[in-house]
């Protein structure tokens, strides 16, 4: 018998199907890597075994005995503990009043005893050979690594069978993640069952002793993590050839820059960052996470402050306030990271949506032309298959891979010419993906200028014309031609460029 | 059909409930729906409506303004001690109190939109220092009495309509154009939805604040000159009970409290709602501590038909029933 | 200063920069100190004019005068640390008073049973602010506002007027002393005691959770009608507790004496540090905007100034405290990662 089982599992949102019919089953002491493209159904899975969400229908058994949570709590209590990739810390805590949030030890008088929220910390920190922490740190002084870290020891505060980690080193730098990795083998060596998500095969290859494939809600393939390999692996999980994702590339740049770099620096966080951006060009942006890409976007689009020298198409620009960006013409977009909270009115209509950067191109003397607007909708709704009922429907309730749509719709209509785009891709299915990627490169033929980040490599070997590799802040490398490939841009991540 | 439904829903039953109370007061007051009440009723409301014009504003863009009491009071105060009960001298006193009245509201928007001092307490900041300012200035004493035009603007009339229900007309037509037809209104919608992004679309934020802020500081202006005209003079508190009103005809006109929805024709009906409310008192005996609890229980039973758990519940049951 | 620096997350690897511990403790508590400089100062400019100002009768007075803003605004510290706003605690001030001037008769039994009746009903109208809050999912300002409402008008409808009276022993509360100090500072040390307690169960840790980011103590399993209930019951309760001692400050009952309250309880509370978001701030810091407030009060008399300075002077400092604060901020979040 295996410590849990999944079957027949189950659960619709509304006309959506997350899950349907799908089976898992891991075993005590395993690393079980769960694997499948984003809305394959995984997410919903682990918050189902958590206690986050409840199914609809199918059983799960822990150990034998059926198995159904009502909330966090229950979930904990049967010895089930997720570590999600939407980190659940307080900010104003420090480090161990979170680690230990609701499960304190207390005084006679119901107070919480410190010394003993010391004590048990340092214990676990030890135990474990965690990553140096403060555990009187407020977390809210925390970078994004650190926080995730103390995520996992809050995982394993509660000592449970069975830990799960949605992404877990996705935030990590490289020693910290290989920490992780090693964590989890020793996990695994005590007993537990460890679930491990995520998208870095070569982590998967590294721990795991099992995995099972999620695709459209199902389980497609659950194989022996050494008797299968990555290709048969990626065609269960897109259920397609690889290739078809991207679209071809055909080399559209031209010689006139669009949009020229150098000595940018933004806070503490980007420095002396120095490039060319060409018509017609698609330049990706690589490198670990938390390198500075994410500052670079926004300093540049004016959303935070720099210095430097930037100019558009030739002229000298100062760009301190995205309306200084987003000219027309002779301006910049971007496309955000955050959809919800930077991208998108979730509670007003696609069509507001839309229109909300370019209010000036359908009101005359003020006064607000509802057709010219309808006429606007219509010609990005069309342009890029933005699929709604009709433009009246909230933004919220369309699909993420939409509303991204619905981003790029807003930022087209400036009629910016140079478009900076951070993880476009990123938490969309993979059909609306290889539109995105098939838009840029029209984009890019028609005179676009296009800069991009992602956190995939494979997306930014097969999409980009060059790459720049940033680190810790600095462009480290720009790898062009054969240079361009996933090796060729880790590598130039991580190594420090021979002298 | 749904879409303005959906997006009009609170407005419409704010009307609806306007009507409601209308046939119920009249009900306990035969003399109610006469044309003379029906006037001073709309004359009242007209006063809540004019100073919660420019609180709509302010709460639809995400913020509130607690200092309408005595910008209102200061405006009354000044006017009435300047104008010495003269006509004439109003040709510059006006325009020198709305320009103080924009000047106040525009700290408040620098305060709120540059330095990041919330809503709240800017506003609360400015009202008690404007109270204790106006009350050094006055030593507390008592200021002439209002100007004849004022008293005419307040309680005169054109033929069967009340000279202030008209001002209100044209004032409720230009704050509806700028909110519908403006860019100003959708900038407006779009930051009171989320900040973050409205500045991320390249939405002027900072001058779109202060700009509201501005606004109520101007309508709260217009609301206490009026007033003087109404009471006959100006006296010490006279904003007091407007802040509470206010917000009610926001609320109960179906903002939210949390700005990016709402619209001044909302406010119009509730403010018409709080009026006829209390004309509800003599009618039906009650006090006006009954009053307070009635208005209470007002905004609770509004803002709760209004939220979402009870539209997510209401959608289910009429679902349910469609399906039978 | 935009949204956007809001929006900036950690993302530099490696463990974060190692400054010096005393400034990182500093920064964090900038507002709270900043008010402790504006008291002192305040204190030192009103040594300077008075005659033994830094004397127990001085510290008896100043306590009994601020006592009930205290009150009130400890319910108000527990509710804005939750991220909250209690607008109702005006309505229930009223009402307590109107209630007990009506109520107590002149036999301590009654006095007693009255007493924990009123407190009981200031536990339970704000117990049933925060379930209205979670489960009809309002806003907090709304909400408190109606029951404001509601309150002050069955105070009216109670008490018209100002009246009522209370038994002499009871209005003599604020004499009593023991050991040299006036029973209204024994209740401030019994005030602070409590807190200290408080913020230190679980409960009080999860309270100060939900203000910080509601999200994160809902994914980890707080329950966020539970925190509601108890917070804004709390600010009922401590409403109620201000009702029962303004009463033997003034002897009698007021039916719209509680809105004299409500705004200098949460600037009180602000000025001492306590952050309009959520999650920051101590009763500590409200004890000292308090007092800051009080003292400028004696300030204005002292200086021989008109009255009507004391809210402009309270105004500017609030202003100030805020401002302070919010550069302290700015400096804690570059810091910050």
């Amino acid at each position: 018998m295996d410590l849990l089982e999944v079957s027949g599992l189950s659960k619709r949102y509304g006309g959506i199907h997350a899950l349907s019919g799908a089976e898992f089953s891991a075993r005590i002491g395993e690393v079980h890597a769960l694997l499948g493209e984003n809305g394959a159904g995984k997410s919903t899975l682990i918050q189902i075994l958590a206690g986050a969400v409840r199914h609809d229908g199918g059983t799960i058994k822990v150990n034998g005995a059926l198995y159904a949570p009502a909330n966090p709590d229950a979930a904990h209590a049967a010895g089930i503990s997720a570590v999600f990739q939407e980190l659940s810390l307080i900010p104003d805590l420090t480090v161990e009043q979170n680690i230990w949030f609701r499960r304190e030890t207390l005084s006679p008088i119901r107070t919480v005893r410190r010394d003993e929220l010391r004590r048990k910390t340092l214990a676990l920190f030890e135990k474990y050979a965690f990553p140096a922490l403060r555990p009187d740190q407020e977390v809210r002084r925390l970078t994004l690594a650190e926080r995730q870290i103390v995520e996992i020891a809050k995982g394993l505060a509660s000592d449970p069978a069975i830990l799960i980690l949605d992404e877990a080193t996705s935030t990590l730098p490289a020693r910290e993640a290989e920490w992780l990795l090693g964590l989890t083998r020793r996990l695994a060596a005590e007993g537990k069952l460890v679930i491990f998500i995520s998208h870095r095969m070569a982590e998967v290859r590294h721990i795991a002793d099992r995995l099972t494939i999620f695709r459209n809600g199902t389980t497609v393939g659950v194989h022996e993590a050494n008797a299968v390999g990555d290709d048969e692996i990626v065609a269960q999980m897109l259920g397609r050839k690889l290739d078809r994702l991207y679209p071809e590339r055909v080399p559209t740049a031209t010689d006139r820059i669009a949009l020229k770099v150098r000595d940018f620096s933004a806070g503490r966080r980007v420095h002396d960052a120095a490039f060319d951006l060409r018509e017609g060009e698609v330049l990706g942006v690589g490198g670990l996470q938390g390198h500075g890409q994410r500052e670079l976007f926004q300093a540049l689009f004016g959303a935070t402050r720099s210095r430097g020298q930037v100019e558009i198409w030739g002229k000298p620009v100062t760009i301190s306030n995205p309306r200084h960006a987003l000219i027309g013409r002779d301006g910049l977009a971007l496309v955000p990271e955050d959809r919800r909270g930077q991208g998108i009115l979730l509670t007003k209509s696609v069509r507001e949506n839309l229109t909300v950067s370019v209010i000036r191109r359908f009101s005359e003397f003020g006064v607000l032309s509802h057709a010219r607007e309808q006429a606007l909708v219509k010609e990005m709704v069309d342009f890029l298959r933005i699929k709604t009922s009709t433009p009246e429907q909230l933004a919220g309730t369309v699909s993420g891979g939409n509303q991204q749509k619905v981003i790029f719709g807003k930022m087209l209509l400036t009629e910016a010419r140079i478009l900076l785009l951070y993880d476009p891709t990123r938490g969309v299915d993979v059909g609306t993906k290889g539109e995105i990627f098939q838009l840029m490169r029209d984009l890019a033929a028609k005179g676009y200028a296009i800069l991009f980040y992602s956190s995939d490599l494979p997306e930014l070997v097969h999409v980009a014309d060059r790459v720049l590799v940033m680190r810790n802040g600095e462009i480290a490398a720009t790898l062009a031609g054969v240079a361009n490939s996933e090796e060729g841009i880790l590598r130039a991540a991580v190594f420090e460029a021979a002298a | 059909m749904s879409v303005f439904w959906a997006r009009n829903r609170l407005i419409v039953l704010a009307y609806v409930a306007m009507v409601a109370l209308l046939l119920i007061t009249a009900r306990f007051s035969p003399g109610f729906l006469s044309e003379s009440n029906l006037r001073s009723t709309l004359v009242l409301a007209a006063f809540v409506g004019i100073v919660a014009l420019g609180q709509t504003f302010v709460i639809i863009g995400g913020g509130i303004d607690l200092s309408l009491p005595w910008v209102l009071n200061c405006a009354a105060i000044i006017m009435t001690l300047l104008a010495g009960s003269q006509d004439l001298p109003l040709l510059w006193i006006v325009p020198l109190v709305l320009a103080g009245a924009a000047g106040i509201g525009l700290i408040n928007g620098i305060g709120v939109a540059l330095f990041g001092v919330p809503p709240i307490i800017m506003t609360l900041a400015t009202n008690v220092i404007l109270q204790g300012l106006i009350l050094v200035y006055t030593g507390g004493s008592p200021t002439p009495s209002a100007p004849p035009l004022i008293e005419y603007l307040a309680v005169g009339r054109i033929g069967a309509f009340p000279v202030i229900a008209i001002l209100w007309a044209v004032l409720a037509l230009i704050a509806s154009l700028l909110l519908s037809k403006a860019a100003f209104g959708r900038h407006l919608y779009a930051l009171g939805t989320s900040r973050t992004v409205a500045e991320f679309s390249g939405v002027p934020t900072q001058r779109t604040t202060i700009l509201t802020y501005v606004i109520s500081g101007l309508t709260a202006a217009v609301g206490g000159m009026l007033l003087t005209g109404y009471s006959g003079q100006a006296y010490l508190g006279m904003g007091d009970p407007y802040l509470f009103t206010s917000i009610a005809a926001v609320a109960i006109g179906g903002a939210s409290i949390l700005g990016g929805s709402g619209h001044y024709i909302g406010t119009v009906a509730g403010a018409l709602v709080l009026t006829i409310l209390s004309g509800l008192l003599p009618a039906l005996n009650l006090s006006s501590g009954a009053l307070l609890v009635v208005y209470g229980a007002v905004i609770l039973l509004t803002v709760a038909v209004g939220s979402e758990t009870l539209s997510d519940l209401g959608g289910l049951l009429f679902r349910r029933w469609r399906r039978d | 200063m935009t949204a956007m620096a809001d929006q900036q997350e950690a993302t530099t690897p490696g463990t974060s920069r190692e400054r010096s511990r005393a400034i990182s403790w500093a920064l964090d508590r900038a507002p709270f100190l900043v008010a402790c400089l504006m008291l002192v100062v305040i204190v030192a400019i009103y040594g300077t004019l008075q005659r033994d100002v830094f004397s127990l009768e001085e510290i008896n007075l100043d306590v009994t005068a601020t006592l009930t803003l205290l009150l009130a605004a400890t319910g108000q510290t527990i509710v804005l640390i939750r991220g909250g706003i209690d607008l109702s605690i005006g309505g229930m001030i009223s009402f307590g008073t109107v209630l007990a001037a009506t109520q107590f008769g002149s036999d301590p039994g009654s006095v007693l049973l009255w007493s924990v009746i009123i407190l009981c009903i200031g536990f339970a109208v704000g117990a049933l602010n925060g379930l209205m809050i979670s489960v009809l999912r309002l806003q907090p300002f709304l909400i408190t506002l109606a029951t404001w409402s509601i309150l002050s008008g069955i105070s009216l409808i109670i008490l018209p007027t100002d009246g009522g009276q209370v038994p002499a022993f009871w209005s003599g509360f604020g004499g009593a002393q023991f050991l040299g100090l006036a029973s209204p500072v024994w209740l401030l040390v019994l005030l602070m005691l409590f807190w200290f307690w408080f913020r230190s169960t679980r409960l009080g840790i999860a309270i100060k959770a939900t203000g910080s980011n509601e999200k994160s103590a809902f994914l980890s399993g707080v329950s966020l009608t539970r925190i509601n209930v108890v917070t804004y019951g709390l600010s009922g309760l401590f409403a109620a507790a201000a009702a029962l001692y303004l009463t033997t400050q003034t002897g009698a009952g007021s039916p719209t004496i509680g809105k004299d309250y409500i705004l200098p309880s949460v600037a009180a509370a602000v000025i001492g540090g306590v952050s309009l978001f959520g999650g920051r701030g101590s009763l500590a810091g409200t004890v000292i905007g308090a007092l800051i407030l009080t003292i400028i009060g004696n300030l204005v008399f002292v200086l021989h100034i008109s009255s009507y300075w004391q809210p402009v002077a309270s105004g500017v400092i609030l202003l100030l405290a805020v401002l302070a604060s919010s550069i302290a901020e700015k400096a804690a979040r570059s810091d910050e990662q």
